[in-house]
């Protein structure tokens, strides 16, 4: 229940992470599709209420096609994710991690009828709270799980500077923490990265505006880049 | 090997994996149709492109080469995944070997379920009927006088002269309304069999009740030949769509109580992708049964013995459908 990744070991024997999103967003992304679906409904309504019982027949059908078929047709289409899913940055994926087809998100969806029971997704909730990745019933069902899929950043490669190694070797997660600040000082004022690159001045040897040279000088030499 | 080494090695190989995987992931079909126009990496060698890359992926982590190194890697890899791993479209003109074979072969596959369903859902609906036949007072016990005074007005034969003249913008109206009720209902009959069966139980016993009750009631007072010559039409499709949901939903019931030799999460599975292919067929039925009804059934000029031979024959069909459909292909079971 702590740990919400889930790793998958692919095929070819590399893991893939998972990492499961809890009830909260899960939630505000159906508001934000509920939303979407009413204004859906209101708009059609308008334009069918001008054609009188025919049209009041047309709009039961469109009803039956938005409240059944909006999350389908959008999760099987758009990489599993809706309207609302992709503005939380959500995605629906089977456990194996691999998309979902339209058979997995039909049926996660018409389980949201147990789902929703006895009122505002008391199942889904309790299911979700009790499952280690946050699975409500119908993903259990279809085979699936809601993951963080955050959009991909347009990458700023890091200032080039003339690369020095590190007085001492430097584990994954420093040299991670390392280039990361390399790769964001474009976005930082002067003082700002003094006031980073002292933290670590043990490291450097030096402080102020020979730190932060040092420091980039590091990155540069964790990126590879050899003067 | 020193990291600037093998990325200078590789480096080309993955901007052309990149490179295929933002033209010509997206859509297979896109792909095909510009099969000419493209002269990047063949798409038939992104397979042995994409193992490749993980296993340099794995030795990026192995030789603790930079994190954005690895970073990299490991989002083509997924990128490549997602793409190698998607489900194949399924081609339109599998829908009508679905129709025609599959979902009758499914419906067999669920025998036991099947006759559970009819049981829990027939036997109410006759007993009631004939119990009604017997002690027409009965039928208050079940329906409030309100609601019974509703059905008598709605197959009164007094009013018969009156629905002649009944619109077909009313038609429109009942197509709309029954598509969205029953197949809701259809579907919610299926889903609540989660509920460890007994919300499908519950269901298909009280639909089964009501209906009895209706047609008893309506038979006992005398309104049964316009409630008869309404429902012969559309009874067939629609009655027998709510037995088959009935069906999968106990299945998916018995997955969780008695998952037997299997995980429980996988008969559930299991249960949950017959039960799903199962709703699409039932989604057709229920289409059909709601046109049936709302421009069929409703034609008060009809014959006859038209209207119940009409009625009689999709009874026919609809069983001979269910009990022959996809014998002898192939794959049979």
């Amino acid at each position: 229940m702590l740990d919400t990744v889930r790793e998958v070991h692919t095929p070819e024997g590399v893991a893939l992470r998972l990492p499961a999103a809890g009830p909260v967003p899960r939630a505000l992304a159906w508001l934000i599709d509920l939303a979407i679906r009413a204004a859906l409904l209101m708009a059609i309504s308008i334009v069918l209420g001008l054609l009188g019982r025919f049209g009041s027949g047309l709009y039961l059908i469109a009803l039956f096609l938005v409240f059944w078929g909006y999350p389908v047709v959008f999760e099987a289409l758009y990489s599993g994710q809706t309207p609302g899913k992709r503005a939380l940055s959500l995605r629906v994926v089977s456990v194996d991690g691999a998309p979902i087809g339209w058979m997995a998100s039909f049926i996660r969806n018409l389980m949201r009828t147990v789902d929703m029971l006895p009122f505002g997704y008391g199942a889904g909730l309790v299911a979700s709270l009790a499952d280690p990745w946050s699975r409500r019933l119908g993903d259990m069902v279809a085979g699936t799980l809601v993951i963080h899929a955050p959009r991909e950043r347009t990458h700023v490669d890091a200032p080039a500077f003339a690369p020095c190694a590190p007085a001492v070797p430097l584990q994954a997660h420093e040299q991670v923490a390392v280039v990361a600040f390399a790769e964001r000082a474009h976005a930082l004022t002067g003082e700002r990265q003094q006031e980073l690159a002292d933290i670590v001045a043990p490291l450097t040897g030096a402080r102020g505006e020979a730190g932060v040279r040092r420091l980039l000088g590091v990155a540069n030499w964790l990126l590879g880049r050899r003067a | 090997m020193k990291q600037d080494a093998f990325v200078a090695r590789h480096q080309a190989e993955w901007d052309a994996f990149e490179r295929w995987l933002d033209a010509r992931a997206a859509s297979p079909r896109r792909a095909r149709r510009r099969r000419g126009e493209w002269d990047g990496l063949a798409d038939e060698d992104v397979p042995s492109h994409y193992r490749r890359l993980c296993q340099q992926q794995a030795l990026a982590r192995r030789r603790g080469y930079s994190p954005q190194v690895t970073a990299r890697l490991q989002a083509l890899m997924q990128r490549g995944h997602n793409v190698l791993y998607r489900p194949a479209p399924t081609p339109w003109r599998h829908a009508l070997r679905f129709l025609l074979a599959d979902f009758p072969r499914l419906v067999r596959a669920q025998r036991g379920c099947l006759w559970a369903s009819l049981a829990l859902f027939g036997l109410p609906l006759l007993l009631m009927f004939v119990l009604i036949q017997q002690w027409p007072e009965l039928a208050y016990g079940v329906m409030s006088p309100q609601q019974l005074a509703q059905v008598e007005d709605m197959y009164d034969p007094a009013r018969l002269a009156a629905r002649m003249t009944r619109e077909s913008q009313t038609d429109m109206q009942m197509f709309g309304y029954y598509i969205w009720n029953n197949v809701s209902i259809g579907f919610r009959t299926f889903a609540s069999g989660l509920l460890a069966g007994v919300g499908t139980i519950f269901v298909l016993i009280f639909n089964g009740l009501f209906i009895g009750t209706v047609a008893g009631h309506l038979q006992a007072i005398g309104h049964g030949g316009p409630f008869w010559r309404f429902v012969v039409g559309h009874s067939a499709p629609e009655l027998t769509a709510i037995v088959i949901a009935g069906a999968g939903g106990l299945r998916l019931g018995l997955a969780l109580v008695a998952p037997g030799q299997l995980r429980r999460i996988d008969a559930l599975v299991r249960a949950g992708r017959d039960g799903g292919r199962l709703c699409v067929g039932i989604l057709a039925m229920l289409v059909f049964a709601a046109f049936v009804e709302a421009f069929w059934s409703s034609t008060v000029a009809m014959p006859d013995p038209i209207r119940f031979g009409v009625g009689g024959g999709l009874w026919l069909l609809t069983g001979l459908w269910m009990w022959r459909g996809g014998r002898g292909a192939a794959d049979a079971r």
